[in-house]
């Protein structure tokens, strides 16, 4: 009974060295592993699972299967027309070939070293043999896009924003993009591929993640900026002055033509009373026009003679019988 | 003494030991053997690290002593990443980090001019296997992040700037989610990006006064417009009043003018009637009539006999009368 139990102790104690000492190890999702005996690559594995070695003698390296990311620096890089700008660049990557990458790199800290000179030179040659404007845009579409500058603003009335549109837009014709964003991403990538496979990498993707003026550029942009807005509010500024003054125009046009077609209308209607009293006058006087001399003589003097000073002499018929009772 | 010695004897015995030896393993495998998924997950499960099978809400058995491994991921849930900002806070009134992140909402817009763009993306795992394996866990955020602000700088760089800012917002959030999902797709990251938001789109602060003015410059625009019409509204009607006034005057003038007539004619008229039953009675009297009228009250007149021949009367042009 004592030396059953004593011998499967043994047994168990043996069967948990044996165990950790290999020869069975597992690679999980994800990971890939290179067996290296004494020094040889004898095996590699890129599925996960339960595999076996050779004890002592098996030294199994594991790798990562997944996808990585490469983080750059950002880099300042002169485009085509010289003007800098900083270029921020990302990448993914993998390891591809286990064995090349055992013999060619081994630590993962090296692949990091070896992927920023190759991207980063990769990106400098992309950027610096293009124009500003490939690496910004990926298309066309802001050349169909750009009428619509002035629909942005709210403005009174349709009339006011149809007149304003031929100041404000600035007629720049944008140049035509002959790659685009992208298809620099992919000849930065297919430069950068030219290298990597010989370190057992597949690169799947290099992608700007941020472009940005250097600091000098970044002011005269700015400056630039400023200037088209002033531009803009200055259109708008004395497109209102205009108005004013066509509205006062306006006023002094419209304010002339009613007084003086109001002065005319008057005189029409005081002419044409004028020329009925005449007509009046004319049909009573003429039934006697001697009487009407006298009539109208007597009345006159009456009006006027106060206001003068008068001398009289007794000559007059009036004073006839001043000096007799027969008259003169 | 002894029955307690024999008592210890007894304990290290080898069938206690086995038995002790036993309950442990058995607790291990009890508490190594059974997991609980929450209803927001899934549990991936892996043999010898191989997949095996993935599982829903709810308790379920696996082998023990790590052969079986599974892990947890919560697919129901969805995260956000947020850009140009931060939240530091999140409750009623939310507390956003003062700081900016020019190196995240800083972007190049297609006219080359420089826009701050904030955004959020909000997504899902949706294949918890790849989401697992495909992809290095540590840089799966950083991937997520890197992949969505390389969109968004790619589409803002494709549109003017007063395009990024107004009208065409909508259309970067629904091309962002697009491109963002395409390129997980191609990673095999297992995510899916449910939403893109754009939040502030601000020019650059050293700017921002000059795109304010521009707003300012519609205001005074107006303003100068209304100046006018106001002006314009203030003169016409009155003008118009005016207008009236003159019309009217005339108006008056003509209906005065010709009723003096017909009242002149008719005195006249009147007179003449009968004056021609009786002519020169009635001449004389008019004229006396008049003489009267005219210098019954003047007290100035000087009156010089018409046989007074040659000679030269003084008259005093002084006012106060009499011969110096």
């Amino acid at each position: 009974m004592r030396s059953l139990i004593t011998t499967l102790i043994i047994i168990v104690v043996l069967g948990i060295a044996f165990l950790l000492a290999g020869p069975f190890y597992t690679i999980e999702e994800g990971e890939q592993a290179v067996v290296v005996q004494l020094g040889k690559i004898v095996a590699v594995h890129t599925n996960a699972g339960l595999h076996i070695k050779t004890p002592f003698l098996d030294d199994v390296v594991k790798y990562p299967r997944r996808i990585m990311a490469w983080d750059g620096e950002p880099q300042r890089i002169p485009t085509k027309e010289n003007q800098f700008i900083w270029v921020d660049t990302t990448a993914r990557w993998k390891i591809a070939d286990p064995r090349k990458f055992y013999e060619s790199i081994q630590t993962m800290e090296a692949t990091y070293s070896r992927l920023d000179d190759i991207i980063d030179s990769a990106v400098r040659t992309v950027i610096a043999e293009n124009w500003l404007r490939e690496t910004v845009r990926n298309s066309n579409r802001i050349r169909q896009n750009k009428a619509e500058e002035i629909e942005n603003f709210e403005l009174g009335s349709e009339q006011d924003a149809g007149q304003l549109s031929a100041f404000t837009r600035s007629d720049v014709t944008y140049e035509v993009v002959q790659k685009g964003r992208r298809k620099l991403a992919e000849e930065i990538l297919q430069r950068a591929r030219q290298t990597v496979p010989e370190y057992g990498i597949e690169l799947i993707d290099v992608v700007p993640r941020q472009i940005n003026y250097s600091d000098e550029l970044t002011q005269s942009v700015y400056n630039r900026m400023i200037k088209e807005r002033n531009q803009i509010a200055q259109a708008f500024r004395s497109y209102g002055e205009g108005k004013k003054a066509e509205w006062q125009g306006k006023l002094e046009n419209e304010r002339r033509a009613i007084l003086s077609a109001a002065y005319e209308k008057a005189e029409k209607i005081k002419g044409e009373a004028d020329a009925e009293a005449t007509r009046i006058y004319a049909q009573a006087y003429s039934r006697d026009p001697e009487f009407f001399d006298f009539w109208r003589s007597i009345e006159s003097y009456k009006t006027t003679m106060p206001q003068f000073s008068k001398t009289l002499s007794t000559d007059m018929d009036y004073f006839k019988y001043l000096y007799s009772p027969r008259g003169r | 003494m002894s029955y307690s010695t024999g008592n210890i004897k007894k304990l290290l015995g080898p069938t206690s030991i086995l038995l002790a030896i036993g309950i442990i393993v058995l607790i291990i495998l009890m508490s190594t053997s059974f997991y609980i998924v929450d209803q927001t997950e899934e549990a991936v499960v892996t043999r010898f690290g191989k997949y095996l099978t993935t599982n829903g809400p709810g308790m379920h058995y696996k082998l023990p002593f790590g052969i079986d491994k599974h892990y947890l991921v919560k697919t129901k849930v969805v995260q956000t990443e947020q850009f140009g900002f931060r939240t530091l806070k999140a409750g009623v009134n939310t507390v956003y980090s003062q700081e900016a992140f020019p190196e995240e909402s800083t972007m190049l817009t297609g006219d080359l001019n420089i826009v701050d763009v904030e955004w959020i993306i909000q997504y899902r795992i949706v294949d918890p296997r790849a989401w697992l394996f495909n992809v290095n866990p540590k840089e799966r955020t950083t991937t997520i992040r890197d992949v969505s602000r390389s969109v968004m700088n790619m589409l803002v760089g494709d549109r003017a700037i007063l395009d990024v800012m107004g009208p065409q917002r909508t259309e970067i959030e629904s091309e962002a989610i697009q491109l963002m999902n395409d390129t997980f797709k191609q990673y095999g990251l297992g995510i899916s990006v449910i939403t893109v938001k754009l939040q502030n789109i601000v020019p650059p602060q050293g700017v921002q006064a000059a795109f304010e003015d521009v707003n300012k410059a519609i205001q005074d625009m107006n303003r100068l417009i209304n100046e006018g019409k106001e002006a314009y509204n203030a003169e016409i009607p009155k003008a118009q009043g005016e207008a009236d006034k003159i019309i009217q005057i005339a108006q008056g003038y003509a209906s005065e003018r010709v009723n003096m007539a017909r009242g002149d004619v008719a005195r006249f008229n009147a007179v003449y009637e009968e004056y021609r039953k009786a002519p020169d009675v009635t001449r004389r009297r008019l004229y006396y009539e008049m003489v009267e009228n005219i210098f019954k009250d003047d007290k100035g007149t000087t009156l010089i006999d018409r046989r007074f021949q040659n000679f030269l009367p003084l008259k005093n042009l002084d006012t106060r009368g009499g011969v110096q």
